[in-house]
């Protein structure tokens, strides 16, 4: 939906986000300074600098486009374009500070394979969240912005204040249970924290693309994915460094790889921040402020005792060192996470079913319409993706690739109509009238090109 | 007369809550667990005085050199403890523990006079292991009460190299 809203009527979720994004580039920056004071590392003096740099050039950016652009549609367009340019600089500074400090132990070649390794598990477990999303598939764009925010973003972010932490609970506490836990509260309260603000941003910012519980799980669970990527190289090349003089690095980071990205891909952050988003997700369609904010405080709160359990019990239940031990490892998680996971699983099942059905009764009231926008035979095809996707093959094999593209963009369209009358109907928009209108021109004229493109394939 | 139709939201978002419930439980039994084990009120202002932590010689069972906080992977060290600066009524251990939090090193739990033999607290390589982890290692001295170590009466931080 491409509609500018006037500033007038600009919703007050746009102010919030903004507040909460200065806060987070302001944590960075003084996690950058201590770096900068306490460790003087390479690393904390390239995320100091370079994060220094990035805001200058943005606040240049910002005072030029006020200062030069006339039109404000142009004016939106360029802050969009500026925003979206700096975002990935800072992004692209982040990695590369992150990937200083992860390869300081063991070296670069370690950490690239280390690397390596966990990118297709990673992606498989992308995949899998895909798959699940059945309904109304979330846009790459938005999942590989919430991967990118947990690897490393996020991981950034909880550094410094993981380390003070630690630093002090470790000069004040009795090494033991009382430290272990004090640790878990750490990192259940500080990393999901740091997750869980980039679900608040995308629920703020790209309402549009975040629709109900499944779309938070969704992207929730890809932060979860994106942290865990970035934890399991780090952890991989640091106990390759430790155990390599003993001959055995390279068994110490392949366990490592195994617990994390096979046995922890999804029983651990995946399913941890995956309850923030269905925080989120849930308040996206309640009717008043009072629930909404509870429902994202119980979000969080779900998330961060899911990891705090994780963290603080796994100690009782040490490992055997007979053959039993592999047994021991799975029933471990099983026993931790698996009820907290079994019970994310049932909020999405749930919510991918009332989704469906809400989807499939707005299809049919737009049929029934008659405006062309959805074609009575178009429902049953856009309530399966199964055939939606043989829709599309169709569509490929009678107009080619333009012809596929065509009729993945109409079945986008048609959903994101259907979402905006369900959306509507509910009182859940702040969206002008015209949004809704313009989606089904949208569809409309998508529907009439394909046909142009079908035919003059076959002309 | 027809019923309203319910919110399946609605339904959700009292899931969440339930979910929300049994979290604040575990979160609880989380502080309960802290506050057992760190017990608030043990604050003692006994000090035990770490003289040093030093190069240890198994053979000799002698700590040899300057006190050091850095030690390289393959040096053994010793910390070594006046045990006569606390007073003898009650019970203490030392111990170190590693970047794992794995105990690598103990002498105790007793009253400081039966340890006044024991001054020197080394560091144990681990088994199947040829020289220590790197990582940091931590040295406690604990003042021990209903055999339960309630408060830290003396620590050292020490680096073992890569």
């Amino acid at each position: 939906m491409g509609t500018a809203i006037p500033r007038a009527q600009r919703p007050v979720r746009y102010t919030v986000a903004a507040v909460i994004s200065v806060a987070l580039v302001l944590v960075l920056v003084a996690s950058s300074i201590l770096n900068y004071i306490y460790l003087d590392t390479v690393a904390g003096r390239a995320s100091l600098y370079g994060l220094l740099v990035i805001s200058f050039i943005a606040l240049g950016t910002f005072t030029g486009v006020r200062v030069f652009g006339r039109d404000p549609a142009e004016r939106r367009r360029r802050f969009i374009r500026a925003g979206v340019l700096l975002g990935l600089a800072a992004l692209v500074w982040l990695l590369l500070v992150d990937v200083i400090v992860f390869t300081d132990s063991a070296g670069p070649s370690v950490a690239v394979v280390c690397a390596l390794v966990c990118l297709p598990t990673t992606v498989f477990g992308l995949l899998v969240l895909r798959t699940l999303d059945r309904n109304e598939t979330e846009p790459w764009r938005l999942v590989l912005f919430a991967t990118a925010w947990g690897a490393v973003v996020a991981t950034s972010l909880v550094i410094w204040a993981e380390s003070l932490w630690q630093a002090i609970a470790i000069r004040t506490l009795v090494p033991g249970p009382g430290l272990d836990v004090s640790t878990a509260f750490s990192a259940g309260i500080l990393e999901e924290l740091a997750k869980g603000s980039a679900v608040v941003l995308l629920f703020l910012v790209m309402r549009n693309e975040f629709d109900d519980v499944v779309d938070g799980i969704i992207y929730g669970a890809a932060i979860g994915l994106g942290f865990n990527f970035m934890e399991s190289v780090s952890y991989m090349t640091n106990l390759y460094a430790i155990f390599a003089p003993e001959g055995v690095g390279g068994d110490a980071a392949g366990f490592q790889w195994y617990a994390r990205q096979v046995l922890g891909l999804f029983f651990g952050h995946a399913t941890y921040t995956a309850f923030v988003g269905a925080g989120v997700g849930i308040a996206r369609q309640l009717p008043d402020v009072r629930r909404k904010v509870i429902a994202i405080a119980a979000g969080f709160i779900v998330a961060i005792a899911a990891h705090f359990s994780w963290d603080a019990w796994i100690s009782a239940f040490p490992i055997d060192k007979s053959g039993f031990a592999i047994v021991e490892i799975h029933l471990r998680s099983l026993i931790i996470t698996g009820p907290f996971t079994a019970a994310l699983l049932a909020l999405l099942f749930a919510g991918v079913h009332i989704e469906g059905q809400a989807l499939a009764a707005q299809f049919r009231s737009e049929a029934a319409l008659g405006t062309g926008a959805i074609m009575p035979e178009d429902v049953s095809i856009l309530t399966n993706p199964w055939l939606r996707f043989r829709q599309r093959t169709r569509a490929l094999g009678r107009g080619g690739l333009r012809a596929y593209l065509l009729s993945a963009r109409l079945q986008s369209a048609q959903i994101d109509l259907a979402m905006d009358r369900w959306h509507r109907e509910r009182h859940e928009v702040d969206t002008p009238m015209d949004a809704e209108e313009d989606l089904r021109r949208r569809a409309i004229g998508l529907r009439r090109e394909l046909a142009a493109a079908i035919a003059t394939s076959r002309g | 007369m027809v019923a309203a139709p319910i919110d399946q939201v609605r339904t959700l978002y009292r899931t969440l809550l339930v979910y929300t419930a049994v979290s604040m439980l575990v979160l609880i039994a989380g502080l309960v667990e802290f506050v057992y084990f760190e017990p608030p009120g043990q604050h003692s202002g006994l000090k035990a005085s770490i003289a040093g932590v030093y190069q240890y010689d198994p053979e000799r069972n002698t700590t040899i050199g300057p006190d050091r906080s850095t030690y390289p992977r393959t040096a053994l060290f010793a910390a070594v403890v006046d045990w006569s600066s606390l007073p003898k009524d009650i019970v203490v251990d030392a111990r170190w523990y590693d970047s794992f939090g794995n105990v690598v090193g103990s002498v105790g739990p007793a009253t400081p006079d039966k340890l006044a033999g024991e001054t020197a607290v080394p560091v144990h390589v681990q088994a199947p292991f040829i020289h220590l982890l790197p990582g940091r290692y931590i040295f406690v001295v604990e003042r021990y009460e209903g055999g339960e170590p309630v408060e830290v009466i003396g620590r050292r931080v020490v680096l073992v190299e890569q």
